[in-house]
């Protein structure tokens, strides 16, 4: 037996929690998954980088047999077929996904938006990796089409770093990240730079839990282990130090005007800037596992919505 | 005596040549002990910096792309609160006091940066930092210029 898990149409953090209640229900059982995304007609790096951690925990039996992993049938639309090729998402999903649909040749690397394709986050090593490569390729982007200081461009390493190390520190597993610069019409009508995170990991309140649970009696769950990591700087860690990381991305945030949302398990925590209408905290959502991180840093300029 | 740190050839040394970023954990870690090797080893020596008298580490991070707050906080939080030298930095980028700053400043800690014509300005807590220049001062470590600046008094 298959049970099937539709792709949104439209695959982003808003339809992510539609996308995690069909995960859930489908992955109750134990059952082979199907994830339909024939009829995607378009991602965001947060959808590519939340289907590959989708893809991570829906394997079977903990081998690489093809049996064990997950089904995918590829978008039908060529365009969107050529964007997930080119973002670099068939590259990491052929090792987790057993796929249907012929996806086209990876070409050499080109000039676009996609400012680091898909890319898998295992060790520290791949961090430096990461944060090499976006130096060299993001720099010029933030400074000339976001109009940032160019200031900005080493804190949105520093961010991308951050961000990179909460899956080798806490999800006890690999991840994966993205980011894209893109016309964001939705919203600002105006450009954006979006750093996607995912991981199918242990997420923050399996990973907080031996330190903060009992500060937090019978409010501790998802949402409380959120906000002790995100607002109170809380990490699992006894060293002082520990806990810089998601205080600097939000610094960073504050002064470029960017948002952060964090979802891990049932709940999702957002710092809010004003030209968004997202909510600071969501509970009692469908659970997925891991975490799943968005930053979103505007063009510069008027930001009203 | 101050001991001269080349923060871009200890990452490459420790980490990785390929590597120009200071970032992650693991490598502040790896970076950090390099440098606390490095400091004990000169105490050892007898020489200048040999008993009883105090190591000034200027560190240059010229070279060195981006550093990130966890590897701020693994390698100069660290050092300043273990004090195994008084710390100076130098070849200080915008990017890295950005990331620096708020870390010493969350721990109530404070250090130097050397700039370039040889002044002293001072990173971190308000109050740690006028407690390590007057610490400076009487020990003439450094001294102050002519228009209220300061800078060292060793080469």
């Amino acid at each position: 037996m298959t049970r099937l898990v539709e792709v949104p149409a439209q695959f982003d953090d808003r339809s992510f929690d539609q996308f995690a209640g069909a995960f859930a229900e489908a992955n109750k059982d134990g059952e082979r998954l199907l994830f339909d995304a024939h009829a995607a007609e378009w991602a965001s790096p947060y959808g590519l980088v939340g289907l590959l951690a989708a893809g991570q925990a829906g394997r079977r039996g903990g081998s690489a047999g093809s049996a064990d992993r997950p089904l995918l049938t590829v978008p039908t639309n060529p365009d969107v077929l050529s964007y997930w090729t080119r973002a670099g998402f068939f590259r990491e999903a052929a090792e987790l996904f057993e796929i249907h649909g012929k996806v086209p040749r990876a070409k050499a690397a080109e000039q676009s938006d996609v400012l680091l394709p898909v890319t898998p986050v295992r060790a520290a090593e791949d961090v430096h990796t990461v944060v090499s490569k976006i130096q060299q390729r993001a720099s010029a982007i933030l400074a000339s089409e976001l109009e940032l200081d160019p200031k900005a461009t080493m804190g949105f390493a520093m961010a991308l770093s951050e961000a990179c190390q909460n899956i080798v520190e806490h999800a006890g597993t690999g991840g994966w990240v993205a980011v894209q610069a893109y016309h964001w019409r939705r919203k600002l009508a105006r450009r954006v730079v979006v750093i996607a995170v995912a991981d199918a990991g242990v997420g923050f309140r399996h990973s907080l839990e031996p330190t903060q649970s009992k500060r937090f009696g019978d409010r501790w769950g998802d949402a409380a282990a959120l906000e002790a990591a995100l607002v109170q700087g809380v990490s699992r860690f006894r060293d002082p130090g520990r806990g810089q990381g998601l205080a600097g991305i939000r610094r960073y945030l504050v002064r470029w005007d960017g948002k952060i949302a964090i979802r891990s398990g049932t709940a999702r925590i957002a710092i809010v800037p004003k030209w968004d209408e997202d909510v600071p905290l969501k509970d009692g959502l469908p659970p997925f596992p891991g975490a799943q991180v968005l930053i979103i840093i505007p063009e510069q300029g008027s930001t009203e919505p | 005596m101050i001991q001269y740190i080349d923060m871009h050839a200890v990452l490459q040394q420790s980490v990785s040549s390929i590597y120009t970023d200071l970032v992650t954990r693991p490598t502040g870690r790896v970076v950090r002990e390099r440098i606390e090797q490095a400091i004990a080893g000169r105490g050892e020596t007898g020489g200048p910096g040999g008993a009883g008298e105090v190591t000034i580490a200027r560190m240059d991070f010229t070279g060195v792309g981006c550093i990130d707050y966890s590897c701020a906080d693994e390698i100069v939080a660290k050092l300043l609160r273990d004090r195994p030298a008084v710390l100076v930095l130098s070849g200080i980028s915008e990017g890295h006091r950005e990331a620096i700053e708020p870390v010493l400043t969350g721990h109530g800690l404070a250090t130097l940066i050397e700039r370039p014509d040889g002044t002293l300005d001072v990173l971190g807590a308000a109050g740690a930092a006028a407690v390590l220049l007057d610490e400076l001062v009487a020990r003439h470590f450094a001294a102050r210029r002519p228009g209220g600046t300061y800078a060292l008094t060793l080469a």
